[in-house]
């Protein structure tokens, strides 16, 4: 079946240089903008053959919009050591950290992975554009901060087969390599870094290349990969798999302290779920003095796991005579979380998990509330009214495969 | 390892006064100076075979009367002499006008060029001393913490207005007025003739970046005339040098037991987990203790001693932000004769003269600082010191030291070289030519020291002589920044004392005796 | 004088302040009439046909400032107010160009071909600059209180003042001092890097000010201009559709509709006092209007020196009144197109054209611009904020055809030699050459050009000196002492004379602050 209405356009966003392919694969021709590129929300009409091929297959994501820098010179690890919260003095060559950085006050600024390139050579990859807050901590430290965004153009490959598909092209096996660890190897003569990392927390990849390889490397995955169900995901899927896997999302789950204006938008770690990436014991970093602080005396605020409970959902709609309506596609409106007729928390992206079954969102709770298990009452619409409904503080990551983590014996 | 309870950095004025107050208190305080001699701006030394200047300064403008009392100066040999002419702004037909410590003589002498504004003069001399009045008050206290407030700082705050008993709420109106405004708007409301309005201007203008056209010249200006007592462009000298300012501090230092070491580089303030705990010199001995009091600019005490990764970053900002852009060199001459100035005579050449035909000679002389260049048509402030301290030259013989700007230290496409420092010298000669004509033959050699100078040989960031700019973004509870205006930095036990602080620049004293009461606090 | 000529308040001058003055104390049921010297209303905002079919807004051009308390209760939407936004800050440059835009995306790829590290902070910028304007709002909404001798409620309104600065960070504070105390030039050097955004930033600190970009209190006036966009949105100036003149109109209408006599081609000779007491004013033709009080729309010069002899006032009050600092020092060239200009460096008729377009390259050259105004002549190559108002309404101009407004500086009032048609036209050529160095085609679309100078800004709209504020925003003229100490509160040393123009708190732009603010002071005293 195919329609084949081509069209031709202009835009003014930014283009990924996978976009030739993309662009004509984006069946729907729906698009989003990711850090001022255009981003494919979906490439089928619908999202959900790309939401289960990360989980049953393998699904291939443009993450080039991803903002990343490069840090080398005598003095990165120090700079990187005291710019982030987590000890960079600890992370070997071709190991992956993932951390969050704050400001002085502790509270955080952005969140992304750190990989040893070398023992003096470094990348950082964020959500949001940070290449002045790294220069201006720079100063006096010898090395050189350079903004890698656009000389860097990466894939994710994510799901089961993943690892199948790239033991087929790439020079070297990757059985070996473990989870937040990362390798350089080459597709054919294209070098091609590849670490184990992800946003989906399943078993996956992230490819990182010379943008005029780009296309080369993505007709590669797509031509070996076929056999093993490789498809081109969009964002769409991947907000449901990021939930599922607990990880948090910049300008939806928290607000940088850099734009938030206002000291209620701010977060610590402690507040978003990273207190086991704060190291206090570390020596001095940006931020330590407030979080200690903050550690000593417990966090205000905590962030959750939500299980919105099923009967009672299934009540609210059969009440108004229809089955329960549930959220097609992950949401990111915040939504009030109340205990008695106190509003102790909201909910700031939610969806329907597919493999779980279940309804599951991420929430800001009053430390007090955060208890797992605790009982809350999240608020509904049904039917254009306002209603209560049960939910229960879970677990993170609500979705974790053993083979995220275990390489083959 | 030594101990000490107290480490000073620098041994210019403010330092060597913090330390002697500290001492006086019992602590035991040691004292680091990287020069060979102490004072700092307060320095005389010689700068040509039997020639010798006030490297820097060569007149006292105040002193804080708070600083004479507790170190007792005057005991310790400090001498000061107030010359009954203070200024002579020149006029290239001898028609000069003469600042005298009487304003009603200084009438006499604006009034040759207008009755106008000699029948003013008193009553603008007794406008700027009121409005000085406050400033006084404001310079004793420490600058509050704003903008959070608490009614008790605000309480201690209260001396601030005690200036309005006398001079009711309109002085302080008068106060808010003028320090805002710049040098034609001051002068418009009370002068016409043109020689005298730029004389004023140059009070506004002293050891700044900008021209008479910038707001706020007139804090400036106020700033100069803390504690003169109505005497307009009030100055002093120091009997055998400015040093000598330096030196009675050092004696009264001494006399409390406080340990002066002079040729000591300090190269790092030693701060561990935001406590600072003591200094390492140059030759690598590292000396601890309780407290460090720094008398260097902040850019020198914090980014190079501290270092920046040891800073939190809100405070790195703020500390990059402070503007110095020295714009003053200075330049000795060594003459084989007295200079002869049309119309002064001999024994009249003990002050200040200045070279400020109008406002707009000034201000277009200013706009080289914009444009990255150094001045053509220099403003040149000098004296002859050697009419007061005949021993700074051989017998017959005479020093020149002139204060020019604008010479700025970011110069754009080339650098302080010796050629440019030539081409500098010759401007001010040629401007020296246009009253004192034949100077240029008495010359027998000079010294030149352009802002990179004095960077490079007084650890001035950029030149400037008052440790940051004298303007309203830099003054009271933002000197040096917003964060730490209270003589205390965010590290902890480490201290300022500096002109960077609160009230800013000059030799007065001011700074070193606030921070010293800080510290003992 | 008869009974018919009685009113409860007369406002001397049509402009919008006197206007929103009028239509406050007519919707609070006092009986107004409004004397208008020109035959048109709206002082500096008036849109007029000055080459047939092509409309001008001669003097004022952009709206960004007005209160939202004022547009609601005086209904200005219902009345004809219609503000279409301005889209983009378009910085040609020799041979590449600056383009800011309502997206923030593009704004971000657009700064960041010049510079990253700008891009990011300007994403921060904004909103910082938001919170400020935010900060400093109660200080604009406070009658400035009497500095010498404070009633209670003058306490009353410090207090609040102090207890609200108390609630700012230190970050805010900071931020604010610098704002009240520097250079604009040195507060963007604080957070920028690439020149020609700084120079473009800087320039909205010397519009309508002697002053240059590096001049220190410029960045007040920066922020002056920053305070139209609260919640933090890319500079958010509007265009009224129609020209600025139908702003004036629509609170003209309002005025109207709450009962308010408009009277045209009706000049003020003098007001009259007796007793102390303002009573009311004569006309030049010899008519009479008495009223209970008269409020002046007019500059503080004209309001105290002119429209009333100096010995009804006390002697330092006249002093005050005589230094206070009204330098002109800019001018406006209006321009017909028979077509659209052609940048150089962006060619085509892109968005770039629906916004302003920022004659600011560099410092040096707003510098150099201003160094010419300071010592007494026009710039030689001017700064410009130009607009093309028939790109974004299209009825201001014929089909086809096109209207430019060109904002001018510098143009100093007091020129050497004093302003004659000679410089005038040659002042319209400089503007008209520099422009041609980036859009060279402008010389062969030009139908018709009016060339306004300080000179003529004064003799057709009344501002002394030609200043578009009444009165410098210098830091010593803002607030408590503008325009005169003890006299800040819209209030006179002549009893039942009032002021309500720009001269006064919170000072000039098309807010229609200090109209509503007089009226709302004097609706407070009459109660």
């Amino acid at each position: 079946m195919s329609y084949n209405n081509p069209f031709t356009a202009e835009t003014q966003l930014k283009l990924s240089p996978f976009f030739e392919r993309t662009s004509k694969l984006n069946e729907s021709q729906e698009w989003r903008r990711w850090s001022g590129y255009l981003a494919a929300t979906q490439y089928e009409l619908t999202h959900d053959n790309e939401y289960f091929a990360i989980r049953t297959k393998a699904a291939l994501l443009d993450i080039t919009p991803l903002y990343k820098y490069i840090i080398e010179g005598p003095d990165a690890q120090r700079f990187l050591d005291r710019l982030v919260t987590r000890n960079i003095k600890i992370c070997k060559v071709g190991q992956v950290m993932y951390t969050p950085w704050c400001d002085e006050d502790g509270k955080q600024i952005d969140d992304g992975t750190v990989q040893r390139l070398s023992e003096n050579k470094f990348r950082i990859t964020s959500a949001e554009p940070n290449l002045e807050w790294l220069d201006t901590n720079a100063a006096g430290m010898e090395l050189s901060v350079s903004d890698d965004s656009k000389t860097t153009a990466s894939l994710a490959l994510q799901g089961p087969n993943s690892r199948t598909i790239l033991n087929i092209i790439a020079s070297e096996s990757l059985d070996s390599l473990k989870f937040f660890w990362m390798t350089d190897t080459h597709f054919g003569d294209i070098p091609v870094s590849i670490s184990r990392t992800g946003y989906t927390g399943d078993l996956g990849y992230e490819i990182w290349m010379d943008p005029k390889d780009a296309l080369d490397v993505w007709d590669l995955l797509l031509e070996k990969g076929k056999p093993y169900g490789i498809t081109p995901t969009g964002l769409q899927a991947l907000d449901i798999a990021r939930i599922e896997a607990g990880l948090i999302l910049l300008d939806i789950d928290y607000i940088s302290t850099r734009h938030a204006i206002i000291e209620s938008r701010k977060s610590s770690p402690y507040e978003l779920g990273l207190g086991w990436a704060v190291k206090l014991k570390k020596k001095d970093f940006i931020g330590k003095k407030a979080l200690a602080a903050e550690q000593a005396r417990g966090p205000e605020w905590e962030f959750v796991g939500i299980e919105i409970e099923w009967n009672e959902l299934e009540n609210h709609y059969r009440k108004v005579g229809l089955p329960p309506r549930l959220p097609g596609t992950a949401w990111r409106t915040s939504t009030p979380l109340y205990k008695g007729n106190e509003q102790v928390g909201y909910a700031t992206s939610g969806t329907w998990s597919p493999i779980l079954k279940r309804y599951i969102a991420l929430a800001h709770v009053k430390a007090e509330y955060a208890k797992e298990n605790t009982q809350l009452d999240f608020e509904l619409k049904v039917e254009h009214f306002r209603k209560l409904t049960p939910a229960r503080i879970v677990k993170t990551p609500f979705f974790d495969p053993e083979r995220k983590r275990s390489c083959p014996q | 390892m030594s101990q000490f309870d107290i480490i000073v950095i620098g041994g210019g004025l403010n330092s060597l006064i913090t330390a002697s107050i500290l001492g006086q208190s019992g602590g035991e305080v040691l004292l680091f100076e990287t020069r060979d001699q102490v004072g700092g701006l307060a320095s005389t030394s010689e700068f040509a075979p039997g020639f010798k200047c006030n490297v820097i300064n060569d007149v006292v403008k105040w002193i804080d009367p708070r600083v004479m009392k507790q170190l007792n100066l005057e005991s310790h040999g400090l001498e000061l002499h107030s010359p009954d002419i203070v200024r002579i702004a020149l006029d290239t037909q001898g028609q000069h006008i003469v600042f005298h410590r009487d304003p009603n003589e200084t009438a006499g002498s604006i009034a040759n060029h207008s009755e106008k504004d000699a029948k003013v003069w008193k009553q603008f001399t007794e406008y700027i001393d009121k409005l000085t009045h406050f400033l006084e008050k404001l310079y004793e206290l420490t600058p509050p913490k704003l903008p959070n407030i608490g009614l008790k700082e605000a309480f201690s705050m209260r001396s601030m207005l005690s200036p309005i008993r006398k001079h009711g709420t309109r002085g302080l109106v008068d106060f808010m007025r003028v320090a805002p405004m710049m040098m034609p708007e001051l002068v418009d409301e009370w002068f016409e003739n043109e020689l005298l309005r730029a004389a004023i201007s140059t009070a506004g203008i002293h050891h700044l970046s900008f021209g008479p056209f910038a707001a706020a010249t007139g804090l400036n200006l106020l700033h100069q005339h803390v504690h003169s007592k109505g005497v307009f462009h009030n100055v002093q000298f120091v009997k055998g040098g400015t040093s000598e300012l330096a030196n009675a501090v050092k004696l009264s230092a001494e006399s409390v037991n406080v340990e002066i070491r002079t040729n000591s580089k300090v190269c790092a303030i030693n701060v561990e987990n935001g406590v600072c705990n003591g200094v390492t010199l140059e030759s690598s001995e590292t000396i601890q203790a309780d407290q460090v009091v720094s008398g260097l600019d902040p850019r020198n005490t914090f980014i190079n001693l501290v270092g920046p990764s040891k800073l939190n970053p809100t405070f790195a900002t703020q500390l990059r932000n402070i503007k110095y852009r020295g714009s003053t060199a200075r330049i000795h001459f060594a003459l084989n004769g007295l200079p002869k100035i049309n119309g002064i005579q001999e024994d009249q050449m003990g002050m200040i003269f200045s070279a400020s035909p109008s406002i707009e000679y000034l201000e277009r002389t200013s706009d080289s600082v914009k444009y990255g260049r150094m001045a053509e048509n220099p403003y040149v402030e000098f004296t002859i010191p050697t009419v007061i301290n005949p021993e700074f030259s051989p017998v017959g013989k005479h020093v020149l030291s002139a204060s020019v700007q604008y010479a700025p230290y970011h110069l754009r496409g080339m650098n302080w070289s010796k050629e440019l420092k030539d081409q500098l010298k010759n401007n001010v000669i040629q401007v020296l030519e246009n009253y004192a004509p034949g100077i240029s033959s008495l010359i027998e050699s000079s010294s030149v020291l352009s802002p990179m100078d004095l960077e490079s040989q007084f650890g001035l960031t950029e030149g400037n002589l008052n440790h940051g700019e004298m303007t309203l973004d830099q003054f009271m509870f933002m000197r040096p920044t917003i964060s730490t205006a209270q003589y205390k930095s965010p590290i902890e036990n480490l201290y300022l004392c500096g002109p960077g602080t609160h009230p800013g620049g000059g030799l007065h004293g001011t700074n070193g005796f606030n921070a010293a009461r800080e510290i003992l606090k | 004088m008869s009974t018919v000529n009685k009113y409860d308040a007369i406002v001397i001058g049509g402009g919008h302040n006197g206007l929103t003055a009028a239509a406050y104390l007519s919707r609070a049921g006092k009986k107004v009439l409004v004397l208008e010297r020109r035959y048109i209303l709206g002082g500096a905002a008036v849109t007029e046909e000055i080459y047939p079919g092509f409309k001008f807004s001669v003097c004022s051009y952009v709206v960004s400032l007005m209160k939202p308390n004022v547009m609601r209760e005086l209904m200005l939407p219902k009345f004809g107010l219609e503000l279409l936004p301005l889209e983009s800050t378009f910085t040609p440059l020799d041979n590449d160009y600056l383009l800011r835009t309502a997206d923030a995306d593009q704004t971000y790829r657009e700064i960041a071909r010049h510079s990253r590290k700008d891009a990011e902070t300007y994403m921060r910028f904004g909103p910082a600059m938001g919170q400020i304007g935010m900060a400093v709002r109660p200080i604009l909404e406070t009658v400035a209180p009497n500095a010498i001798r404070p009633s209670l409620s003058d306490m009353g309104a410090m207090k609040k003042l102090l207890d609200h600065f108390k609630s700012l960070s230190s970050e805010q504070f900071e931020y604010l001092t610098k704002l009240m105390t520097m250079s604009s030039a040195d507060f963007l050097d604080e957070w920028f890097e690439f020149e020609p955004l700084k120079a473009s930033m800087s320039a909205s600190g010397i519009i309508g000010t002697f002053m240059g970009p590096r001049s220190p209190g410029s960045a007040y006036v920066m922020l002056h201009h920053y305070m139209g966009d609260i919640d933090g949105a890319f500079r958010a100036w509007g265009f009224q559709r129609g020209g600025t003149g139908a702003v004036s109109m629509a609170i003209a209408r309002s005025a109207e509709h709450f009962g308010a006599d408009i009277m045209t081609e009706a000049s003020v000779e003098k007001v009259i006092v007796k007793n102390g007491r303002a009573v009311g004013v004569a006309l030049e033709n010899g008519d009479e209007y008495c009223s209970d009080i008269v409020i002046s729309g007019l500059d503080p010069k004209l309001t105290f020196l002119k429209m009333v002899d100096e010995s009804d006032l006390p002697s330092d009050f006249v002093t005050d009144i005589k230094n206070f600092r009204i330098r002109g020092s800019s001018g406006k060239v209006n321009l017909a197109l028979d077509a659209l200009p052609n940048f150089t460096c962006l060619p085509g008729d892109g968005h770039h054209l629906r916004g302003a377009i920022s004659i600011s390259p560099s410092y040096d050259h707003l510098e150099r611009a201003y160094d010419d105004a300071k010592y007494g002549n026009f710039s030689q190559e001017p700064y410009m904020d130009i607009i093309l108002p028939s790109v974004i309404d299209p009825d201001m101009a014929p089909p086809g055809k096109h209207v430019m407004s060109c904002f001018v500086q510098y143009a100093p009032y007091d020129i050497k030699g004093g302003w004659n048609d000679q410089k005038r036209e040659a002042f319209g050529d400089v503007v008209i050459n520099t422009i041609a160095r980036y859009a060279p085609n402008i010389k062969d679309i030009i139908l018709h050009r009016q060339v306004l100078t300080p000179a003529d800004l004064e003799s057709i709209f009344g501002l002394t000196e030609g200043n578009i504020f009444h009165g410098e925003l210098s830091l010593q003229q803002l607030f408590t002492m503008r325009p005169a100490v003890k006299w800040a509160d819209y209030t006179t040393p002549i009893k039942n004379y009032y002021q309500c123009g720009s001269g006064t708190h919170p000072g000039g732009g098309i807010t229609g602050s200090p109209g509503e603010m007089a009226a709302k002071k004097i609706l407070g005293i009459w109660s």
